[in-house]
């Protein structure tokens, strides 16, 4: 039997709490706060306390979707965002550039949130850009 | 019985609770006891948890507040 | 200690050992086992507060026949396992502790109290007897702004090294309702304080991993020494007395025939 516990950070929102992860044999079981992280020192929210239920769970994706003929079909990355691309292109040119929304996130770093609206607003040529923390 | 009154206390919602074995052929005890509570529970006042009281900064807008006056505040249990 | 534990695991007298590691600067929990027994030079005491007791019991879950090794840091893990004896949570004859008391989890006195905790709520590092100085009014509208605090979490109850419950009943949907916050306060925590009657042990964990400062310490601190004084029950200190306790003189009752 192999119980080994892992620090490692929380990937809910931007705070980071410091976690433990409980692994046996591989496997993730349980969740515990890191006394001695600075962030959190041994405080958990309740999503923190529950990471290991979402991370084995058997929803989660594992391949880009795509959805043809009314049920999602598996692909590969590279024919997904060319789907994804023509699909925004068809969308501009029937409903406009203010039909599309982009969402950024507190987990990606402040250069991919930057890049994330001018990706909104240069190519898609919208200003609607929100964030996740206010949903 | 004594566990959650002393525990009420420490709360601050002392003597709100009370048991009383009652046969359901002493019905005179039963109308004594009951009128008896009443007047001790309206004397100590309304139960600090009823009605919108339950956030000390105001009104939470949970409904739930109702519900739990029922819970607590002014009980008394009777076997028959 | 470290020779001591690395003997016990060559001979077998203990198939693994949890104690405390450094890794990267975090001193956490490790199991120590024969396979990798050159660990066992790293095994460390610091000021590390986690419930190695809790963790023995998961293990005991799925493979009772094991001999777990403890290390005893602090006072609290001794009541710890008596409790769990007594609560046949863990056998007695498949652990073994080993003491080295680095840390005590007495209160920490004085506490530092923020001045509007000071005004409207209650400290940390008050006693019971404390509170009783406050009348009925004052009491409940100090405890209800501590309470109003919680964020339902249940970080107090997934850390308590007592708690074992597989359906708690802070979870039972008629009693708390998913989605809401703040949870129904104070009936929440009345419940969490009457479950721990007998159980507690005054590790301080659950006030440590609380985010909203609660000072649940002070609270069943308070259920104890009612359980004390009520049912004489001391909590944690034997290993052999029954969980529950009987009030009154025991009766014995002679078998006599029926006809005489």
């Amino acid at each position: 039997m192999d119980y080994k516990f892992v620090p490692s950070v929380c990937p809910y929102c931007g705070t980071g709490c410091g976690v433990l992860f409980e692994v046996i044999d591989g496997k993730l079981v349980g969740t515990l706060p890191n006394k001695t992280h600075p962030v959190n020192e041994g405080k958990l929210c309740i999503k923190g306390w529950n990471m290991h239920e979402y991370i084995n769970s058997f929803m989660r994706l594992k391949q880009p979707l795509v959805k043809a003929f009314g049920r999602f079909m598996k692909t590969e990355w590279d024919e997904a965002i060319r789907i994804t691309a023509d699909r925004f292109k068809e969308i501009i040119e029937k409903h406009g550039p203010d039909s599309i929304g982009v969402l950024v996130s507190a987990k990606i770093t402040n250069e991919e949130n930057y890049l994330a609206q001018k990706f909104a607003r240069a190519v898609i040529g919208t200003n609607n850009v929100d964030h996740c923390a206010r949903l | 019985m004594r566990f959650i009154q002393d525990l009420f206390k420490f709360m601050g919602l002392e003597g709100r609770l009370h048991l009383a074995w009652i046969s359901s052929a002493e019905a005179q005890k039963f109308t004594q006891v009951v009128t008896e509570f009443t007047e001790k529970i309206r004397k100590l006042g309304p139960n600090p948890l009823s009605g919108k009281n339950i956030h000390p900064f105001g009104d939470t807008g949970n409904s739930r507040a109702g519900k739990l006056e029922s819970i607590q505040g002014g009980q008394d249990a009777s076997a028959g | 200690m470290q020779a001591q534990v690395e003997q016990w695991l060559k001979e077998g007298k203990v198939d693994i050992f949890i104690g405390y590691k450094n890794i990267d600067g975090h001193v956490l929990p490790h199991f120590f086992t024969k396979e990798n027994i050159d660990e066992v030079k790293d095994l460390v005491v610091g000021q590390a507060h986690y419930s190695l007791e809790k963790v023995a019991t998961k293990v005991a879950v799925d493979h009772p026949d094991m001999k777990i090794g403890i290390l005893l840091a602090r006072d609290c893990n001794q009541r710890a396992l008596h409790v769990l004896y007594v609560w046949n949570q863990l056998n007695p004859n498949h652990i073994q502790t080993m003491e080295a008391f680095e840390a005590s989890s007495d209160l920490e006195q004085p506490e530092v109290t923020a001045p509007y905790k000071q005004k409207m709520g209650l400290g940390k590092s008050m006693l019971p007897k404390d509170v009783e100085a406050f009348d009925q009014a004052e009491r409940f509208s100090r405890w209800m702004y501590e309470f109003s605090k919680c964020i339902k979490c249940y970080g107090c109850r997934n850390i308590c090294p007592v708690c074992f419950c597989k359906e708690c009943s802070l979870e039972h949907k008629d009693l708390v309702r998913a989605g809401n916050l703040p949870p129904e306060i104070p009936i929440f925590h009345l419940v969490r304080a009457v479950h721990m009657a007998g159980r507690c042990i005054d590790c301080g964990l659950c006030e440590e991993a609380c985010p909203a400062d609660i000072p649940l310490r002070l609270l069943y601190r308070k259920v104890d020494e009612i359980v004390q004084d009520v049912f004489d029950y001391k909590t944690g200190t034997n290993p052999d007395q029954s969980p529950f306790s009987v009030l009154g003189e025991k009766v014995v009752l002679e078998p006599t025939p029926i006809n005489e």
